[in-house]
């Protein structure tokens, strides 16, 4: 069988028209790839023995505040044969390498895709920080040993405990310098906004280690959380998705003006899986109010949304679509959106972003700067120069 | 040429206090900030609330993360609406100092008439709130040891 049939065969087989890839004039970085292991026995070489029992015995023990999810158990159907016997841990993390290169990495044209997994339920929900942990590196070392190594397109954010921040700036530092290593990733469901001054070993473990420290929607009402919407526990999963960004909203008002990016000036925060529309309104809010209690936190010393634009990135996923399509480029341009959004499909959810399907109506520099520079810039992608032969191999 | 407006005697104005006086269809408050007399016209660029009324007090520093220090007690104006300060001694916008000047004025000089929503100045490209500022000065009287504060509008 000659190379261009397996090509075609796969392209039918993953569901992407991979010609719309082909022409691309810039290399593509997805920032939020959700990875999990494919059976939780994965996890059981990196354990010790009495977290292996409890892991084998209970998982993690605080379900999600949700019992339901769109798709096919949160994640695109297509990416199954729907009529089969699923394995147990089929949900909202792809679970398969190969398949997700398949699918994903040549399939969607995905060149550098950011892994954004952690254990099930989310550490940070959990009672026993000491386990919490030792779940997050038992993780993280999977996530090195079966994904990072199997090919040189993943990148890994660290799964780590926010709630246990000596615990998670020591893994921070135990893996912060591998070369595949780029961020941190929390989950927003947390007992105190990420401004806390408790958290902030953990950003001073990221600038350490010259990682961005990223946060996803995650575990809010979960375990030890509070609810997952500041009016209570909602009914339905669609309710939940909307008082999503009003976490993002707590974690970055609290970051502004607890003074985090005064005490860490070179700290970058990705916002992952929140949409963006909610931005522009909260950089004029912040900025207003500012200008009448800012003797409250004078250690905020300039306009909060100059802050929002050298350190905090938002990831694209899942974007709005207002009725009147003009309406997307004005909040685009209202948040500076050439400097600050980064693509993420968040494969492999049902609600995922195909790029040759996103921000298509924008000029070629926005897009260059969405699809790639922004991340590549966030993440520190380009250390030893490899992104720039990527953008050179891709542009020609 | 600016006319000088006799306010009231310098003894009625002890530190710490204001008066707000009507000149010439302006409202006007004169403040004595450590026994130097400023005057400023009450209107808050903003949203033309009366800046006059507001709380007197300092400006509010961080020497360091977490630090609280107040500076310059009794010389910044709150505004009573939405809390934008002043400085009562230049008329600077406190929050952002750098892109927010005061109009400056000759002293001798009687200031522009100006709308209140339409004459902002342009520095930086940032929209240039700014208060209205006019010279004062202290004067015998002819009572006996009493002196009396002008604004010159």
């Amino acid at each position: 069988m000659s190379a261009t049939a397996t090509n075609n065969e796969r392209q039918t087989e993953v569901g992407n028209d991979t010609r719309l890839h082909k022409a691309k004039r810039f290399p593509i970085v997805d920032t939020d790839v959700h990875h999990s292991f494919f059976d939780k026995s994965d996890l059981y070489p990196y354990l010790s023995d009495i977290y292996r029992d409890r892991w084998a015995d209970y998982g993690t023990g605080v379900g999600t505040s949700t019992a339901h999810n769109g798709g096919f158990r949160g994640r695109r159907a297509d990416t199954i044969d729907v009529e089969q016997e699923q394995p147990a841990n089929i949900g909202t993390s792809a679970i398969d390498v190969q398949d997700t290169i398949d699918r994903l990495l040549d399939g969607a044209g995905v060149d550098v895709a950011i892994l954004t997994g952690g254990p099930m339920g989310g550490a940070s929900a959990m009672m026993d920080i000491d386990y919490a942990s030792a779940l997050c590196t038992a993780f993280n070392d999977y996530s090195i040993d079966t994904w990072v190594a199997a090919d040189p397109r993943f990148r890994l954010t660290l799964a780590i405990n926010h709630q246990d921040p000596e615990g998670a700036a020591r893994e921070i530092d135990r893996l912060g310098q591998h070369p595949q290593v780029v961020g941190v990733m929390v989950s927003c469901g947390a007992p105190k906004p990420f401004g806390f001054r408790s958290y902030h070993p953990i950003y001073e473990a990221c600038v350490r280690n010259g990682l961005a420290f990223a946060m996803h929607f995650g575990a809010e009402g979960s375990g030890i959380n509070p609810p997952p919407t500041s009016a209570g526990y909602p009914s339905y999963y669609i309710e939940s998705r909307q008082a999503r960004p009003t976490f993002y909203m707590a974690h970055l008002a609290s970051m502004i003006f607890e003074g985090v990016f005064e005490k860490f000036p070179t700290l970058k925060v990705g916002m992952i899986e929140g949409g963006f529309a909610w931005v522009p309104p909260m950089l004029w809010k912040m900025d207003l109010d500012w200008k009448g209690l800012r003797y409250q936190v004078p250690w905020v010393k300039r306009l909060p949304s100059e802050y929002v634009k050298e350190h905090v990135r938002f990831a694209t996923q899942p974007m709005e679509e207002p009725d009147r399509p003009e309406a997307l480029k004005h909040i685009i341009d209202w948040m500076s959106g050439e400097q600050t959004l980064m693509f993420a499909t968040d494969y492999p959810h049902w609600d995922w972003d195909d790029p040759a399907m996103t921000l298509n109506g924008f000029p070629d520099d926005f897009r260059r700067r969405v699809f790639f520079d922004n991340a590549v810039d966030t993440f520190g992608l380009n250390k030893n120069g490899e992104m720039d032969r990527l953008l050179s191999e891709v542009a020609g | 040429m600016a006319e000088k407006h006799q306010v009231c005697f310098a003894d009625e104005l002890q530190p710490g206090s204001r008066k707000v006086v009507e000149i010439g269809g302006r409202s006007i408050g004169v403040f004595n900030v450590n026994n130097q007399f400023y005057a400023i016209r009450n209107s808050c660029p903003h949203r033309g609330a009366p800046l006059c009324r507001g709380v007197v007090t300092g400006l509010v520093t961080s020497p360091e993360l977490y630090e609280l220090e107040m500076e310059r007690l009794g010389e910044i104006v709150r505004c009573p609406w939405h809390g934008w300060e002043f400085d009562l001694t230049t008329g600077r916008s406190v929050f952002n100092p750098h892109k927010m000047r005061v109009k400056s004025y000759d002293v001798s000089v009687e200031p522009e008439p100006m709308d209140l929503q339409g004459d902002f100045v342009l520095v930086d490209g940032e929209p240039d709130p700014f208060i209205e500022t006019f010279d004062t000065t202290v004067e015998p009287s002819g009572e006996q040891g009493r002196k009396v504060v002008f604004v010159h509008v």
